[in-house]
């Protein structure tokens, strides 16, 4: 179904080759429980100084190296800037991140679709609101699973 | 051509002069440089050519060096995208040329300071003093020391292109302490002298710095290490409490004067 949403539109890629062999195994580079970002408390231990991986829930699907090559070494939040509720919450999580946790960088992951750049809003908003800051990373992953762009932001 | 690559280039340019205004063509400004010690390699990896540029930049140099051999150098497999257009930078990067920014407006300060600059007067005396306060303790004290104590630390310091920033935080050293004998024995020209000195090194160290050295440093840096030079910064700023914001105030006060 067709509609003016570029983030619901569709796009059939199967006849595409997909170029891997599909036997080898890729180890999980997961290291926590629970994801979710209404789910998580930022006062966990594993956030605690750490670089931290907030990713669109849709990014992990997208990218073919999501483990290997982003979520490797770092703890990590899921969210959907479109679907889920209460995202005032997420935007105290977050700060709390920055305050209490004391993490080292956040880098956002979010896909290129226009509704996906809520999640980044959120997070610069957080940002801006923390008394601490550190260093923002927004990587922007096309419909393809490559990386558009990826850069450091400022709040 | 791989001898050619591991020689000095300030060695290479004084044999073979037209070697300078082909790097020039690519941006790539050594003829200046205080040093000169770095290897050819290492200035045409630092400067991010693609990888056509970097082929065409060597053709010509090759034609230069060895005009008699028909040397054909090979496309590089690598084609990482040129830097080009505006430079972007890491957080606590950004931070350090943002610090330069209020010592270029000092520098810019220096051609103005030197023209009116009376010894025999003590307002003048102290306004040499002020901008050796700024020098010392804003560029030095307080710039430097995150890049020489925590930015460089990231790094191999036996690095050429680390020892020719050294170089030239010591020769700027070096000319404070002869401005600030100076001052004091009211030797104009000495004053003039070192202050203009000092004026073309840091507009060249600072160019370096943040055309080359700095963009190199952030493609090398992992974002961990980016996090964790953003958090010792702060700690550097926090530790120097309101002193900076006085230095930055200095500015603005000599350049609403002269304005």
């Amino acid at each position: 179904m067709e509609c003016g949403c570029p983030g619901s539109k569709m796009m059939d890629r199967r006849d595409e080759d997909s170029g891997d062999d599909p036997t080898v195994a890729v180890k999980s580079q997961l290291r926590q429980w629970p994801i979710q970002l209404h789910l998580i408390s930022p006062e966990a231990p594993y956030y605690a100084g750490a670089d931290v991986l907030l990713t669109a829930d849709c990014v992990a699907y997208a990218m073919g190296g999501y483990h290997s090559e982003y979520l490797k070494g770092k703890s990590i939040a899921i969210a959907c800037p479109k679907l889920d509720a209460e995202q005032t919450i997420y935007a105290t999580k977050i700060q709390s991140w920055f305050e209490d946790a004391k993490i080292n960088t956040l880098t956002v992951l979010i896909m290129e679709v226009p509704c996906c750049g809520g999640l980044l809003h959120l997070a610069k908003q957080a940002l801006a609101a923390s008394s601490r800051k550190v260093p923002l990373k927004a990587i922007v992953v096309g419909l393809d699973g490559e990386v558009r762009s990826e850069d450091w932001v400022t709040a | 051509m791989e001898a050619l690559l591991n020689r000095g280039i300030k060695q290479i340019i004084d044999e073979h002069a037209e070697v300078g205004p082909i790097l020039e063509a690519y941006g790539i400004g050594c003829v200046p440089c205080s040093v000169g010690t770095c290897l050819l390699k290492d200035i045409v990896d630092i400067h991010g050519l693609t990888a056509v540029q970097e082929q065409e930049l060597m053709t010509k140099i090759a034609k230069e060096v060895y005009p008699d051999r028909d040397i054909v150098i090979p496309l590089r497999e690598d084609t990482a995208p040129a830097q080009g257009g505006e430079l972007t930078y890491s957080p606590p990067i950004k931070k350090l040329v943002d610090e330069h920014a209020w010592i270029k407006r000092l520098l810019a300060q220096i051609p103005a300071v030197i023209e009116k600059l009376d010894l025999s007067s003590e307002s003048d005396r102290r306004l040499v003093r002020d901008m050796l306060d700024f020098i010392r303790n804003y560029a030095d004290r307080f710039h430097h020391a995150k890049e020489e104590d925590i930015l460089f630390k990231y790094f191999d310091e036996n690095l050429d292109i680390l020892q020719v920033m050294f170089t030239d935080h010591e020769s700027g050293r070096a000319h404070v302490r002869a401005i600030a004998e100076a001052v004091e024995t009211q030797d104009r020209a000495v004053v003039c002298e070192h202050l203009t000195a000092y004026r073309e090194l840091l507009t060249e160290h600072i160019k370096k710095e943040d055309e080359i050295l700095y963009p190199w440093m952030d493609k090398e840096l992992s974002d961990s290490q980016i996090g964790q030079m953003f958090s010792a910064f702060a700690d550097v700023d926090v530790a120097f409490g309101d002193g900076p914001a006085k230095h930055i105030a200095f500015i603005e006060t000599l350049e609403a004067a002269s304005s």
